[in-house]
């Protein structure tokens, strides 16, 4: 989640901080670059994968530190930071609102970080829907305390999210990156925040073309950590030495590592492979590679659910194929036993008839018309679309359709040329006669089920028979 | 997000009194004559639908979108009223088809206009709606039935959209009247019964149709409250197409629809086969596949255009002709479930059809600037036809590390092939859910996560921390020992697995033993072996818990890795041999390996030559009963397999080796020596073979 740190620059913060514990004279804005200055160090630290940018206000606000990895830049712009006449909140919030949309489009949550201290704030937390929170300094303004406080909210806002990857008895030691954020579901029914557990357990594999460009709620990169190293280096005091640290991250590069292993055969099989992410939560690791070739291990998150994707089924009832009789790939890997089919078609794939607009009913009378010109050998057609056009009329209780299909079917055998195969005007005076009985409603000839069928004629006899 | 709101259920009352078989006096021709044929002929007459037909097939149409977009949550109960009601479905989901509802319909047939109208009314119809609306759905039953104490947050709220030709606005008052007093009768009854709720809200759509031509006698009303539990809005409408307008435009509000419209879709022409001209297609889906247009403002920007009555709109998107068919994971966040607007119309059915073909369609969204943004994608999965949104913004994510650089990221012979085909083996499938497996116990997902255990008890990540899954030898054992349970078959099969690794040990093979890391020769041959046989049953005996077979092959190692003494015998002499063949046979096995070893430079020239002979014969071997691998060349290896149980193998040997082979070629082996052992031939063994096989007489598996 990218950040934005919105740093009031206005008169008011050179006002002096009240000296008593102190011995140096500051000012507001000393303390909060001092505070800032921890924030970043933390990031560049902990979360170097974090987008952070850099907005400063007065009655107007300028966009100083576009969204960016690079600390030292961030640095630099709050130590050249000039002063300015006086604090418009409003304004400097459109301005987020700008620079975040512009960057990230809207799904993307941000996390805004101020700097000054003003009574409104709660206010704005409730327009936000109550989603964020404000954190204030306690007790005496001096270096000491907003170290404090900094340290305190970096432990609350920028946590990391370790967790285990699973795979049977493989395991891995992983940073989800970013974390991922609590989801509501039903708020009637279901209230409760849902967590994505800390032991991600695989449950099984999938191709890419099965899976096919599910949707997601949040994708995070799932990076390997080494089990050894100190979890708790929160604050930058405990952090080790870059040297130190290098070293020991070459050592890690060399134990073998399960995420390793599982990217590299996920890539080349162009599988996904299903993890379990909380009780009917599911989610998908894959391999992600961007244009520069490099690649890495990426999890998307389903939404939660017993049956995130329709095409796949429900999660729980997706077992192994040793399971199944006959495996349902095939012996050669030819066939899938995905996607699942619905049991009822969708409109566009039945054929439906909608005669809202005229040219739809003109269409499928057109159409009985055209095949009973090609009689006999279009028999089957002309029945199939004269059952169809039946059953749309009796559905809508339009009888006088009916009649009227029936009386230009009259009007074609009259019509029929002396070379015309004599089974055509039989069946055209036969599906005439059914069509005027079903219009008369009568439950004998008017049943929506059933069909009216080709005569069977007998030509070898002369004759006709039923 | 709310499950049971308004739209989890909608009562559709139809009014089937007499006025309703009145002719909406719109005309349709549907004796389209041609000029060549319409020459002397009196066309039909046209046709025209009555009111009622007008009611059925735009509410058939709103049903139709309905389910096509929320093919389940989302119900409908349909009712006609005339001088009672009729209830036409339930509120099961097995009943919620347009094929059901045409079906009902067409029993119920037109208004009969000689029925006496003071009987018939369309009130008998919403009081059958409210008490509809307090039945309880199966999923409002399975959501009380699971949260048990907190079943009272089940919500039941309800629509009722009632078609009729009214009288007044009085007589549209009284039909609110009514509704509100039933509302609060069946209230107080289903507060005493377990399959009734009472009402909580009930929002009331009363559609006014009357003919062309003719003056409303109703006024048009937006939504307001009658009462804590119920709204009201009245919209009075012409029948026919602008019946359809208003529907289409109440089925979006009702269901948080939005429509985009598909530009420039190149289609051949009926015509004219070989031009092609561009059409547009408009689709319905939940109006979250526009969120980053609503959010960013967007929206007139995305080429939105407002038509008819000025309140739809609709989102241009433009379709960009798919280039490959090749099988991507594209940044989703959202698919959405589309419905055709106009769904039989040549350009919407071509559109439809293409996509139920399996072809997806990226779709870009227009910008004034001029630039390309591809902001969905249409997508077919199992029959149904999704608009997928696809991320278009900056990621977060960009740039991310590279896997190698991070942990484990520079070891180099990780198992990947081995890994794919354990994923392979491991791959899901959706087992049909019947009373059955749920007996059984464990659920399927469930099971395929026990699978992966099992087969994840032992298994090495990297090439050079394993040796027995760098054998092909092994195979059949390492498939087999990981299944949950074995049949007397594969039992066998692991057991012979055995017998030709005490066979290879015999012979002496080299094993694929890493030598990575240690310098010089890496362990000796017996040390080889002994490696491999500690491996094999480390594997094992993760297993043995699982049957009494699983058992039976442990013991079978551990038989048959205590050495035959006659091997014993041979391996003293041996010993001292052994160490100036041992650079030699290491090569070959590594090449034979076909793994990713390094090739010793220096005995390049020897390994390639010899591994054309003998190389793949070396590490694949299966026991003597059972069948030949295609690949195999059996006579070859048996006349150089007793030369080779000799001892070291030299350049003279081998060379030896290969003009004895070049030779053995032109004429028939001799029965008994393809069958011996150590250039020895066993007689009378069909004994044995009646007695079953005698396997441990002498560590040696007879044919």
């Amino acid at each position: 989640m990218p950040t934005v740190v919105l740093m009031d620059a206005s008169l008011s913060m050179t006002r002096p901080v009240s000296l008593e514990q102190c011995s140096e004279e500051l000012q507001r804005k000393n303390l909060a670059v001092a505070g800032l200055t921890m924030l970043f160090e933390h990031m560049a630290n902990n979360y170097r994968l974090e987008f952070t940018s850099l907005v400063a206000f007065s009655s107007l606000w300028e966009l100083l530190v576009p969204f960016t990895r690079d600390y030292n830049t961030l640095q630099e712009a709050l130590n050249n930071l000039e002063d300015y006449d006086k604090t418009c909140l409003e304004s400097a919030l459109h301005g987020v609102s700008n620079v975040v949309q512009q960057e990230w489009g809207h799904a993307c949550p941000t996390q805004l970080q101020m700097t000054d201290t003003m009574h409104n704030l709660e206010q704005l937390l409730q327009l936000n829907g109550g989603d964020g929170q404000i954190f204030t300094m306690e007790g005496q303004l001096c270096l000491k305390s907003v170290q404090m406080f900094t340290q305190i909210m970096l432990i609350d806002l920028y946590p990391d999210f370790p967790a285990v990857l699973r795979c049977g008895n493989l395991a891995s030691d992983v940073q989800v990156f970013p974390r991922p954020e609590p989801v509501f579901l039903d708020e009637e029914i279901d209230p409760m925040p849902r967590h994505i557990l800390t032991d991600l357990e695989i449950v099984g594999f999938i191709e890419i073309g099965d899976i096919s460009s599910p949707p997601v709620m949040s994708r995070h990169l799932v990076l390997p950590i080494a089990v050894n190293k100190e979890v708790d280096d929160v604050g930058p005091g405990t952090t080790e030495e870059p040297e130190e640290e290098t070293s020991a991250n070459q050592q890690a590069g060399k134990v073998p590592n399960f995420c390793v292993l599982l990217h590299g055969s996920l890539k080349v099989e162009g599988m996904v492979a299903l993890v379990q992410l909380g009780p009917e939560w599911y989610g998908m690791l894959y391999s992600q590679a961007d244009s520069k070739k490099k690649s890495n291990l990426m999890m998307s998150l389903f939404e939660p659910g017993p049956e995130p994707l329709p095409w796949l089924g429900k999660v729980s009832q997706l077992g192994p194929i040793s399971d199944a009789a006959e495996n349902p790939y095939g012996e050669d890997d030819s066939k899938s036993p995905f996607p699942l089919q619905p049991k009822i078609k969708r409109s566009y794939a039945q054929n439906v008839t909608v005669w809202i607009k005229a040219s739809g009913l003109q269409t499928d009378v057109q159409k009985i018309l055209r095949n009973a010109r090609k009689l006999p050998e279009k028999t089957q057609t002309f029945y199939k679309e004269l059952n169809r056009l039946r059953k749309a009329a009796l559905a809508f209780g339009f009888w006088e359709l009916l009649k009227g299909v029936a009386e230009l079917l009259e009007r074609e055998c009259t019509l029929l040329p002396d070379t015309a195969h004599p089974d055509a005007a039989f069946q055209l005076s036969h599906a005439a006669k059914q069509l005027k009985l079903a219009s008369t409603g009568d439950s004998q000839y008017a049943a929506f089920d059933q069909n009216i069928n080709p005569m069977h004629t007998d030509f070898s006899g002369g004759g006709a028979g039923m | 997000m709310k499950m049971f709101s308004v739209s989890h259920k909608t009562a559709f009352v139809v009014d089937h009194c007499p006025y309703m078989a009145e002719s909406c006096r719109q005309q349709v021709e549907c004796d389209v004559l041609t000029k060549s044929r319409g020459q002397g002929m009196i066309p039909l007459a046209p046709v025209s639908k009555s009111l009622w037909t007008c009611a059925v097939e735009c509410s058939m149409e709103y049903c139709r979108i309905l389910y096509d977009v929320y093919p389940l949550k989302k119900l409908i109960n349909y009712i006609v009223s005339d001088s009672e009601f009729h209830i036409l479905n339930s509120w099961r989901q097995e009943d919620q088809s347009t094929h059901e509802l045409m079906s009902a319909l067409a029993a119920v047939g037109p208004p009969n206009p000689q029925e006496d109208p003071e009987c018939c009314s369309v009130l008998h119809g919403l009081v059958a709606a409210v008490e509809s609306l307090c039945k309880i759905t199966e999923y409002q039953h399975e959501a009380r039935t699971t949260l048990m104490d907190t079943a009272d947050r089940v919500a039941n709220r309800g629509r009722i959209i009632c078609l009729t030709n009214a009288k007044s606005d009085t007589h549209v008052r009284m039909l609110e009247d009514c509704v509100q007093e039933t509302i609060l009768e069946q209230n107080k009854m289903a507060a005493g019964s377990d399959r009734l709720m009472p009402i909580q809200q009930c929002e009331l759509v009363l559609v006014h149709i009357f003919p062309q031509g003719e003056d409303t006698l109703v006024s048009d009303r937006p939504k307001k409250e009658v009462s804590s539990l119920l709204t009201s809005e009245v919209h009075s409408v012409r029948a026919g197409r602008h019946l359809a307008t208003k529907l289409n435009i109440l089925v979006q509000q009702h269901f948080d629809l939005a429509s985009t419209t598909i530009t420039n879709i190149p289609m051949k022409e009926e015509q004219h086969a070989n031009t092609s001209a561009n059409y547009d297609v408009e689709l319905l889906h939940h109006r979250d596949a526009h969120l980053e247009f609503f959010k960013s403002g967007d929206l007139h920007m995305a080429g939105s255009t407002s038509r008819d009555s000025g309140l739809k709109e609709t989102v241009t998107l433009k379709w960009c002709t798919p280039r490959t068919n090749s099988v991507e994971l594209h940044y989703c966040t959202g698919a959405y479930r589309i419905s055709p607007t106009d769904v039989n119309s040549r350009p919407s059915s071509c559109l439809t059809n293409f996509l139920l073909n399996g072809r997806s369609v990226l779709l870009e969204q227009p910008r004034k600037s001029g630039s390309k943004v591809i902001s969905h994608m249409l997508s077919s999965h199992g029959g149904e036809i999704f608009l997928h949104v696809l991320n278009s913004t900056r990621s977060t994510l960009e740039d991310p590390p590279s896997i190698s650089e991070g942990c484990g990221g520079r070891v180099t012979d990780y198992r990947i092939t081995d890994f794919g085909e354990f994923m392979r083996e491991n791959r899901l499938t959706p087992v049909p859910e019947s009373p059955d497996t749920e007996a059984s116990g464990k659920p399927p997902a469930e099971r395929a996560k026990a699978q992966l255990e099992r087969y994840t008890r032992y298994w090495p990540m990297i090439i050079s921390q394993t040796t027995i899954f760098n054998m092909q030898a092994v195979v059949p054992l390492a498939n087999l020992i990981v299944k949950e349970s074995l049949s007397e078959e594969d039992l066998l099969t692991c057991q012979k697995t055995v017998y030709n690794l005490v066979d290879m040990e015999r012979k002496n093979d080299p094993l694929p033993i890493s030598t990575v890391g240690s310098r010089g020769k890496g362990p000796k041959r017996d040390e080889q072996y002994r490696i491999m046989w500690n491996e094999l049953e480390t594997l094992v005996k993760t297993h043995v818990a699982g049957s009494e077979r699983h058992q039976r092959v442990l013991d079978c190692i551990i038989a048959c890795r205590s050495k035959p003494p006659e091997e014993e015998e041979r391996k003293k002499r041996g010993r001292k041999r052994e160490d100036k063949e041992d650079k030699a046979e290491k090569s070959i096995n590594k090449d034979s390996e076909d793994k990713s070893w390094q090739e010793s430079e220096r005995l390049k020239g020897v390994v390639e030559r010899v591994k054309e002979e003998q190389g793949e014969s070396e590490v694949i071997k299966d026991s003597p009963d059972s069948p030949e691998p295609l690949n195999k060349k059996p006579r070859l290896e048996e006349i150089q397999l007793p030369e080779k149980a000799k001892g070291p193998v030299s350049l003279l040997t081998m060379w030896t080796n290969r003009i004895t082979v070049a030779n053995s070629r032109k004429h028939q082996e001799f029965a008994g020596r393809i069958s011996s052992v150590n250039n020895k031939a066993e007689l009378y063994q069909h004994l044995k073979d009646e007695n079953g096989m005698d396997l441990h007489e002498n560590g040696k598996a007879t044919r």
